[in-house]
């Protein structure tokens, strides 16, 4: 039972790319031994001798000359109606691939527990004994562990989402710097001015490292990237990573504030609109998402700037380090056009889940309409409106980018402009790539969230 | 009880089948806004008392009348409705003393007057009367330069022209209407290609028009129903879009003729002698710290954006469109090639990848107009694949494969032209979202270069003096919303056209 609980995990594991790698290495002390076993008995394959012998079998008792008539005439008949031709060699073709089906149908029939010989089956059916299976929990205990954590449908799903995560951050390294480097831009014109020589350019450059080459460069900023350490901005000479550890903070607050502005007003909003659709109500909301939707923040903030701040002085124009009046006006300008997102998701999908069946039988069954309400169609309607916010959220890290500057708050996006003028590739690669990271890392939680809210990918992710 | 409701429902059933009833009272309502607005201008909030405005307070009446003409036909034809379910042809005829309001600016009611004066409206009738109200609107707009001290060099071909290609709408839609009601277009051949052809200055409705006319000859007097067609007259039905239409072909058709009616000078060049002007009749939107006409830049502005949001939404819908197309229809290697090269793409936040592109390559029209492209590529490619999955497995796809053809020919001839319903929608509010991000960034100073009249720009310059003249700031915010709300409305139009569930 136990046994074969891991066999079949390893099964499963091995044969996805993406596990196999990270299995082999845990279990090295394992599967090093296993594989030179496996290539000593690699001289007998039962697999494949059985099923050389099904296939002379069928040439004897005559299956093969009744199967070569029969795939025969369907191909000629077929070109026959389309007024084409068929060569000899064509309707072997399809004959034998029809006779290698057959003979691997008879074999599954015959032995069912019969596999094809490879390292992976001879490595599960030397597991099937127990005291190997003894040795293989005291020499790859990780290993086995990560058998373990896999056999259970969400660890499995987690770990494929990360091991891609993880892809998409070294692609997303990769594209800004390869961008980056290819500017014609020159960061040591634009630092030491126009009256700078040759030989003093060359020094910078030499200094920086930017005269090595693309691939040593790109190195260095991976390893930058994964070590947390991405060096030190051309201008000035700042730490990137203390800088940006500073300005993080003021970004995502500001982000998070929006976001649950924007939640607490769009979400009741929205129902409302679907519960009572074509209203007087239902129009203003959708007609003021549909504004929200189409103002641009800075022009926004602008006008907040002028009537809160300079007409009637009740909240300060800029930022202030510390004080949470600050954070207002801003979160009001970046929570708007996400809040009209919000909004219109909210009622499309309640809408659509007001319609299905099993909202009529709900209220067949005699509920109360808020009952059927509140206890069936909003959970269902919110399964959309995680996945918006969730995408949302990455645009908004990236948008905070002209709230910042508006307010003059001292965010990652208002350090990037200041920035990219020159462009200090540092500074710009990090603040880029780690802003990508953490939205990757939000989405891969909502994802996750996701697997656990709708029964529907529920049962997709035990399916597979 | 219940009878009554039910009655109450059938009424209303009744009156919201009349779209002249709807037109109507949009008309009343915003013209009566937008009369209070006017009229408010001329009361003194520092002394408490009214004065006269020369240029508010005769168009705050001229609205107050529309409104109340407006609200007038409104009354009779809901009376006529619901006495003999159809508006009395009095009525109808009145309806056309609403059109000249068009020239104060006045679409709401100029629509209305067009829409209640003929009782069967073929989609040829809108297509016409919308030619005719957007060159309209385009010559008012124009001649608004009447009140500068000099007017630019072709002012007067550029109005000429615009008034001949109007004379000429109103005759075709007298022939056309006719045909559509006789079902006779064979001979209308050669007046949808003048039609076409005045199209060229950017209106868009005379296109629309030469085209449904050149497909209704092809199908022999209208007698089969033309897929594109019938979806261009559901989005006719959805009053918020074609009015979104027509402010965005409104603005088209200026850029196109402002190259005659507007002088590029005096939205660029410095003029000491008028610095910091607020609104009059000469500078409508006052003038900048250079002295430039605010509203000559917002005209040129408009051009700006459009190209830039016309650009950057094509490029991305055709690279990324294929490229879907090809991830959604071969499952297997190259679907996962394809989309683990667009998730990296999707997984930096789009404004900043503009900017480390900008950052690369230093700031200007064409590298924003690349970078907000690449930034787009993902989402159409996503949007194209999921929609090619779904249509791949349709049974018209399953015969086409049956038949013998290949698979290439199978993604080109059906399951492509078959997936592009959500492409179009996506696109169309895209728009609107290329014209946010390149005023935002170009008020960052990463867009279009500063000397160019573009709408972040000429905003960029209001905010220094959003304390003394803020209006500098206030109008061409107004615009940018204007514009992104009209493709909004049209995309919101545009999807439930497409929609199969609300066919």
């Amino acid at each position: 039972m136990f046994v074969n609980f891991i066999r079949t995990s390893f099964q499963k594991t091995f044969s996805k790319t993406s596990s196999r790698t990270l299995l082999l290495l845990l279990g090295a002390l394992f599967f090093l031994p296993a594989y030179f076993y496996y290539l000593t008995k690699r001289g007998d394959d039962p697999y494949g001798a059985r099923l050389r012998e099904i296939r002379l079998g069928m040439e004897k008792d005559g299956t093969k000359t009744a199967l070569l008539d029969e795939v025969g005439g369907h191909v000629r008949r077929k070109a026959e109606f389309f007024g084409g031709h068929v060569g000899r060699d064509e309707i072997d073709a399809v004959a034998e691939a029809r006779l290698k089906d057959e003979a691997l149908r008879r074999l599954r029939q015959e032995a069912p527990d019969l596999l094809p010989f490879s390292f992976q089956s001879a490595v599960a059916s030397f597991m099937s004994k127990p005291p190997v299976m003894a040795l293989f929990v005291v020499f790859a205990f990780p290993a086995f562990i990560f058998l373990v954590l896999m056999a259970n449908a969400y660890v499995k799903y987690t770990y494929e989402r990360l091991i891609m995560t993880v892809f998409v951050v070294l692609g997303v390294t990769f594209l800004v710097f390869t961008i980056l480097y290819i500017s014609p831009m020159d960061a040591s014109y634009n630092i030491l001015g126009d009256l700078a020589t040759q030989d003093q350019r060359n020094e910078f450059n030499a200094a920086y490292g930017l005269d090595k080459p693309y691939l040593e460069q790109l190195f260095r900023a991976f390893k930058g990237i994964v070590t947390l350490n991405p060096g030190k901005s051309l201008l000035g000479g700042e730490d990137v990573i203390v800088s940006l550890a500073n300005k993080f903070p003021v970004t995502l607050q500001l982000t998070f504030y929006s976001l649950l502005l924007a939640v607490i007003i769009a979400v009741p909003s929205g129902i409302l609109s679907a519960l009572k659709p074509y209203s007087a109500a239902d129009y203003t909301v959708m007609l003021l998402a549909l504004i929200g939707l189409s103002i641009p923040a800075f022009w926004f903030g602008l006008i907040l700037i002028l009537n809160l701040s300079i007409d009637h002085k009740i909240l300060p124009a800029i930022f202030m380090p510390g004080s949470w009046q600050s954070y207002i006006m801003p979160a009001v300008v970046m929570g708007t056009g996400l809040a009209a997102s919000v909004a219109r998701m909210t009622r499309s999908s309640m809408l659509e889940v007001i319609r299905q069946d099993f909202i009529m039988t709900a209220k067949a069954k005699g509920l109360s309409s808020a009952a059927v309400t509140v206890r069936h169609a909003l959970g269902n309607a919110m399964i959309p409106v995680v996945t918006v916010v969730g995408i949302q959220f990455g645009a908004m890290m990236g948008g905070a980018t002209v709230v910042e500057k508006v307010f003059n708050m001292p965010g990652i996006g208002n350090w990037l402009i200041d920035k990219q003028f020159i462009p200090d590739t540092p500074a710009v690669l990090a603040g880029v790539v780690y802003i990508a990271i953490v939205v990757s890392l939000v989405n891969l939680f909502v994802d996750i969230l996701y697997a656990f809210l709708d029964p529907r990918i529920k049962m997709k992710i035990k399916g597979n | 009880m219940n009878n009554k409701t039910f009655l109450k429902r059938t009424e209303a059933r009744k009156l919201k089948n009349f779209s002249e009833l709807g037109a109507l009272n949009i008309s009343w309502a915003a013209s009566l806004v937008i009369a209070l607005v006017l009229l408010y201008n001329n009361f003194d909030k520092s002394v408490m008392g009214f004065y006269i405005d020369k240029m508010s307070f005769p168009l705050g009446l001229a609205y107050l009348a529309a409104a109340a003409l407006s609200l007038a036909l409104a009354l009779a034809s809901r009376a006529g409705i619901k006495a003999k379910d159809g508006i009395a042809p009095w009525v109808r005829a009145a309806a056309v003393l609403l059109v000249p309001f068009v020239l104060i600016g006045n679409v709401f009611s100029a629509i209305a007057g067009f829409m209640t004066a003929k009782k069967t409206k073929p989609i040829e009738y809108h297509l016409a009367y919308f030619s005719i109200l957007n060159n309209m609107m385009v010559f008012v707009i124009g001649s608004l330069n009447l009140f500068k001290p000099e007017l630019p060099e072709n002012f007067w071909l550029g109005q000429g022209l615009l008034a001949l290609s109007m004379a000429f709408y109103a005759v075709a839609l007298v022939l056309v209407s006719r045909a559509a009601d006789t079902g006779r277009y064979a001979r209308l051949a050669p007046l949808a290609a003048i039609l076409a052809l005045t199209a060229a200055v950017g209106n868009v409705f005379a296109l629309l028009l030469a085209l449904v006319v050149f497909a209704r000859i092809r199908n022999e007097g209208g007698r089969n129903s033309i897929e594109w067609v019938e979806t261009l007259r559901r989005v006719f039905r959805n009053y918020m879009a074609i009015l979104g239409l027509l402010v965005i072909v409104v603005l088209l058709t200026l850029s196109v003729v402002s190259a005659l009616t507007f002088d590029y000078r005096t939205a660029t060049s410095n003029d000491y002698s008028t610095l910091m002007r607020a609104p009059s009749m000469e500078f409508p939107f006052g003038t900048d710290d250079l002295g430039r006409c605010i509203f000559t830049r917002i005209v040129f502005g408009a051009r700006i954006s459009l190209i830039i949001g016309m650009i950057s939404t094509a490029a991305p819908f055709v690279v990324g469109g294929l490229l879907g197309a090809a991830a959604g229809f071969y499952e297997n290697r190259l679907d996962n090639v394809i989309m683990r090269v667009m998730d990296v793409f999707f997984a930096v936040p789009g404004t900043l990848l503009t900017i480390a592109i900008i950052a690369a390559f230093g700031a200007n029209m064409l590298n924003l107009i690349i970078a907000l492209s690449i930034s787009n590529v993902p989402v159409y490619a996503r949007t194209m694949r999921a929609q090619v999955m779904v249509t791949s497995n349709s049974e018209f796809v399953e015969a086409a494969r049956g038949y013998g053809r290949r698979p290439f020919e199978i993604l080109l001839k059906h399951v492509v032209p078959n997936s592009m319903a959500p492409m179009i929608v996506r696109a169309s509010v895209s728009i609107g979202i290329a014209v946010l991000s390149t005023s935002s960034l170009s008020y960052l100073g990463l867009g279009v270069e500063p000397k160019i009249p573009e709408w972040g720009n000429i905003l960029k310059i209001g905010s220094k003096y959003l304390e003394t003249n803020p209006y500098l700031a206030i109008y061409p915010g107004i615009f940018i919303i204007v514009l992104v709300l009209a493709f909004n409305f049209l995309g919101d139009g545009m999807r439930d056209a497409l929609d199969p569930k609300l066919k």
